[in-house]
């Protein structure tokens, strides 16, 4: 006491606890920190995998081939019925004329897709005047020349182990040493559908398939449930009935998605006989797979709109439905904005409840309307990671990323949307 | 008493203390009594309200509470905190009718309109008892559209130009034009407190309602801001009803011409306003008023 | 306002989906059943998609049982046309597609899958034979100094099984019960290891099953779900361990993991062909008669499978890791699919 007498007792006993005090706000801060250093170290590493993995996957390796688009090719009447496969091999054939045995030959033709004779028939049918001309002409290189040119495969090994035995090896080299083999960027894999050969696979009529299943799902989710939260926060009376639903709502949030594919199937398929793999029931079945979450956060928003202008809009004669539509929703919608793109990011990684209505399925057409059969992006990946051809892994990185940046771009909608809307008041 | 005469349905309260009587008697009413002491009817009332209980679930909240409202008056409603001013002044348009366990008994009348009859339409009700709140609660919106709401939605109007004319007679009378004549289209929620319950009383009188309901208005403000609004009312009492619930009693002094004491949902004593400043009638309403308690 | 615009839109557009008429003709082929037989079907759609004016048929994978099931409901555009297995159609199956009216069924068998039990390249070649597997996987294994009666599996490592083997940790990844392959591992392998016990070859046909078929669950062996790339990838991390997955995995992951010889076989494509690699299963598709003359471009599709380029020797299927049948057996079949013989 002494020492400091300015100082009383209890300004004392409080300096005294300070420390611990600033202790226990120092520790929780280091727990927030070292939180959020974790999740963004996996996240890091989450990003890093994906994008290590599948960047390659945007180039795709090209071979260039003199085509000479010999007259004797094209002496029937309809031009696409011609030999295209055997003008690729032709070709390849005369850019190797020291390959003769009937093996090697077909060891070389492997070096090119499939897809070849039907670009070189595109070419033709759209164009006959190339006939008779001679054509330098960038094809697509088999899966494998493409894995070997990224490196993905090892040289080194002994011969019967690798995919691409010597004499490829050798052919592959001589073309690269012509500058006949080069990487292009892969338009193909955002345009075409999906494919058994992963040159040729594209994740364009998946995404056509998620947009369209999402167009549906966010058509008839957003304005039900949007209705029944209103109804149920504002208009419902408040008694046994309403307690039972809001339980109900809350439980199906967290209901396992197969349940919903499993009711799609019973209801939309077996008993409205819509037809299965189609975005059609597919957008059906994430409308509910997405509303009790929409439900959830609109009633949400509207709790979180102040009564003041609940009772401001009263005080003015204004009826329930007025006091709603004019200035509880407009308030209440940014909120409802957030919780419906919740909904549909969650709609969007849905694969387990397409798999009740035939949506994981090989579909190469690309769907041109929501009774067209289709398959969704996460279905897409599911499948190529599943596919036994080594190229298809980096696909299925790629698949990632596409599918990271259509949530991207959900979301930055979603945050310009609600700004939108926000600064109209 | 005979000006109640024609209201031959209503069942008076039947022991009222005449002012007279007590001024002779020259006596205080004891705490424990609940009778309301003092006249609280007018002669010409715009709002009559006889026996009026209300419920919130089983607890009675208003007990038996009987009060006229009269034309171009302002009625104060002062009383310490819990006493039911306020739960009253919200019976007065049935905005206690969002709160769903809240039960109202007895007869209010508005111009002779039993305003709890079942064929009673409260939205029509709402735009003839109009409300302002503790808090200003301006609609997020351009302080334009925050008054022309009320006219648009009741249909007061038949194209944009009468509209304006409104939107600028409310301002006016709100004492607000010459503030935001400039900045009409600018949202309501920029302007200062003040500013904003008055902008809330212009949205309030834009639809031409009788009687305006006003909730401590001013428990919010700063002491210049209060005393403009206190000035609005001054004069808007020339037009219009006011039943003012406030804390501040020097406002009720200032603004009203009768007030009203109410103690744990019992109008305890009503009068004009001098008089229950000066002489208080009964020994709860002096306590409230000489601040030994509330 | 806005947002009435926006609620009204949605609505309308809601009312215009529900009424837009549900069932129409459809013109594409519906195929669904086993994943074993998925990537084989996928290939012979897309080629005949690309080479045809056709639509490419659209494809499930549902899994051999799941396949049945669909294709058997009934005949109309509703139901699949064409549903594959890595298994025969089962009589009860049979039954089932009768009493729903699916009466008249073409079946094509199209070639033969081998199963494999592979290791990392870093690893040791395993020489393996049936019993050794049924020994190092079964829930209850014969006592080794009791041989008449069952006990827990005592096995740790593969030495203790055979001290010839190396002596390694027993980890198998396989596939989990809901698998095809899982079945005929079990029906190739489990069954044929467990008659190789005289006692266990006389028990009555449940406590058989019971026996043979109950993988240990001590964590020898691993489910690893569905995708063999998964077991693949996982192999590559643990030489030590072992997986077993369809032969196509194998022949396109060469580089990296190598097939364990079974019973004095190595699983190559010349010795699953032969018949001499005793893990391998045919393969088959099923086709509704009644579908063909309905649903367009059926024949043509079966035409394509049936195709030596397709299924034969030098096929594309056989590059893709199919097993092609011998000669007789393709002109047998091609023969069923050109005329449609029912079953």
């Amino acid at each position: 006491m002494q020492n400091t007498p300015q100082q009383s007792p209890i300004t004392l006993r409080i300096n005294a606890g300070l420390k611990k005090r600033y202790n226990t706000e120092k520790r929780f801060k280091r727990m927030g920190i070292s939180a959020i250093v974790i999740a963004m170290t996996f996240l890091v590493f989450l990003f890093g995998s994906i994008i290590s993995n599948g960047y390659t996957a945007f180039q795709q390796t090209y071979i260039q081939l003199d085509v000479s688009f010999d007259q004797t090719f094209f002496t029937g009447e309809n031009l696409a019925a011609a030999n295209f496969p055997g003008l690729v091999k032709k070709t390849l054939y005369s850019m190797f004329p020291d390959v003769t045995s009937r093996n090697d030959k077909k060891l070389l033709t492997q070096l090119v897709s499939s897809n070849a004779a039907f670009r070189l028939m595109g070419m033709v049918t759209k164009d006959p005047k190339l006939i008779g001309t001679t054509q330098k002409i960038w094809v697509l290189a088999d899966d494998d020349v493409d894995m070997l040119i990224k490196g993905h495969y090892d040289r080194n090994v002994a011969e019967s182990n690798r995919r691409i035995n010597d004499k490829q090896l050798a052919w592959i080299d001589a073309l690269a040493a012509n500058g006949k083999i080069t990487k292009k960027f892969n338009t193909q894999f955002f345009t075409s559908g999906d494919s058994r050969e992963p040159e040729q696979a594209g994740i364009w009529g998946a995404t056509r398939g998620s947009i369209y299943t999402l167009f549906i799902a966010l058509a008839l989710s957003f304005p039900i449930g949007v209705a029944a939260a209103i109804y149920l926060e504002e208009f419902a009376p408040n008694n046994g009935w309403t307690d039972l639903i809001e339980i109900n709502i809350n439980n199906l949030a967290a209901v396992p998605s197969i349940i919903f594919g499993l009711l799609g199937l019973a209801i939309f398929i077996n008993f409205w006989g819509m037809p299965r793999s189609t975005p059609l029931v597919g957008g059906l079945v994430l409308t509910l797979v997405t509303l009790p979450t929409i439900i959830i956060a609109g009633r949400a928003a509207l709790k979180s709109v102040p009564p003041s202008i609940r009772e401001a809009a009263l005080g003015i004669g204004a009826s329930k439905i007025q006091m709603v539509t004019h200035h509880v929703l407009p308030l209440a919608m940014p909120g409802m904005l957030t919780g419906t793109i919740i909904g549909m990011a969650r709609a969007l990684g849905e694969t387990a409840p397409l798999l009740m209505i035939g949506m994981i399925a090989f579909i190469v057409d690309i769907p041109g309307s929501v009774t067209d059969p289709a398959t969704v992006l996460p279905v897409q990946i599911f499948l190529w990671a599943d596919s036994p051809e080594r190229a298809f892994t980096e696909k299925t990185s790629a698949a990632i990323i596409m599918l990271l940046a259509f949530l991207m771009l959900m979301n930055g909608l979603a945050v310009y949307f609600r700004n939108k809307f926000e600064r109209k008041w | 008493m005979d000006l109640t005469a024609d209201m031959t349905n209503q069942p008076f309260p039947t022991q009222l203390f005449g002012d007279d009587a007590i001024d002779t008697a020259e006596e205080k009413a004891k705490p424990s009594s609940r009778q309301t002491v003092g006249d609280p009817f007018v002669e010409n009332p715009r709002m009559i309200c006889r026996d009026v209980y209300v419920y919130y679930a089983e607890k009675c909240a208003i007990n038996n509470v009987s009060i006229d409202v009269g034309r171009n008056e302002v009625l104060a409603m002062i009383g310490p905190s819990g006493c039911g001013k306020s739960t009253f002044l919200r019976c007065l348009n049935r905005m206690n009718d969002t709160v769903g366990t809240c039960r109202v008994e007895g007869d209010i009348r508005l111009d002779d309109m039993n305003i709890y009859d079942p064929s009673v339409d409260v939205v029509p009700l709402r735009a003839s008892v109009g409300m302002v709140f503790q808090k200003p609660n301006p609609f997020p919106k351009s302080i334009f559209d925050n008054v022309a709401y009320g006219p648009k939605i009741h249909g007061l109007v038949s194209n944009k130009t009468e509209l304006a004319e409104i939107v600028e007679t409310s301002l006016t009378k709100a004492g607000l034009w010459n503030e935001v004549k400039d900045r009409l289209h600018e949202p309501g929620t920029g302007l200062s407190g003040g500013q904003q319950q008055r902008l809330c009383i212009a949205r309030a009188i834009a639809v031409s309602p009788e009687v305006i309901l006003m909730d401590e208005p001013c428990s919010a403000l700063d002491p210049i801001a209060t005393a403009k609004v206190e000035e609005l009312i001054a004069e808007l009492r020339e037009q219009f009803s006011i039943v003012i619930v406030t804390h501040a009693m020097q406002q009720a002094a200032r603004v009203s011409q009768r007030t009203a004491y109410f103690h744990l949902g019992d109008l305890i004593e009503v009068g004009p306003t001098d008089r229950i400043f000066t002489n208080p009638r009964h020994q709860l309403t002096e306590d409230y008023i000489t601040g030994r308690f509330g | 306002m806005k947002m009435k615009a926006l609620l009204l839109a949605s609505a309308l557009t809601a009312t215009m989906i529900s009424s837009a008429p549900a069932m129409a003709a459809r013109d594409y082929i519906s195929i669904v059943g086993s994943s074993t037989v998925y990537p084989f079907a996928t290939v012979v759609a897309e080629q005949y998609g690309k080479s045809t004016s056709f639509k490419t048929p659209k494809i499930e994978s549902t899994g051999s049982g799941g396949g049945f099931k669909l294709f058997c409901s009934g005949v109309g555009v509703e139901f699949p046309d064409i549903t594959n297995a890595s298994r025969a159609i089962k009589s009860s199956e049979v039954e089932t597609c009768a009493k729903n009216g699916v009466k008249d069924i073409v079946e094509v068998k199209i070639g033969y899958d081998g199963i494999v039990i592979a290791n990392a390249k870093q690893g040791e070649p395993l020489k393996l034979t049936r019993q050794e597997i049924y020994l190092a996987l079964a829930k209850e294994v014969p006592d080794p100094k009791n041989p008449d009666k069952l006990i827990a599996n005592p096995y740790i490592n593969w030495s203790d099984i055979n001290s010839s083997l190396p002596n390694t940790k027993i980890e198998v990844l396989g596939p989990p019960p809901t698998s095809g392959t899982r079945d005929a591992f079990v029906e190739l392998v489990m069954d044929e290891g467990a008659k190789s016990f005289e006692f266990i070859k006389k028990m009555d046909k449940k406590e058989f099953a019971r026996v043979a078929q109950t993988v240990r669950e001590d964590g020898a062996y691993v489910e690893a779900g569905e995708n063999d790339n998964l077991i693949v990838q996982k192999l590559q991390a643990n030489p030590a361990a072992l997986g077993i997955f369809g032969f196509s995995f194998l022949d396109q992951n060469s580089d990296v993991i190598q097939g364990s010889i079974v019973e004095e076989q190595a699983p190559t494509f010349e010795n699953i062909a032969d018949g001499k690699y005793s893990v391998s299963r045919p393969l088959f598709f099923y086709v509704k008669k009644a579908h063909v003359d309905v649903i367009p471009g059926i024949k043509e599709y079966l035409g394509e499978f049936s195709s030596e380029k397709a299924w034969g020797e030098e096929g594309y299927l056989a590059d893709k890791g199919m097993i092609p049948m011998p000669e007789a057996e393709r002109a047998q079949y091609a023969e069923a699919v050109k005329n449609l013989k029912t079953m």
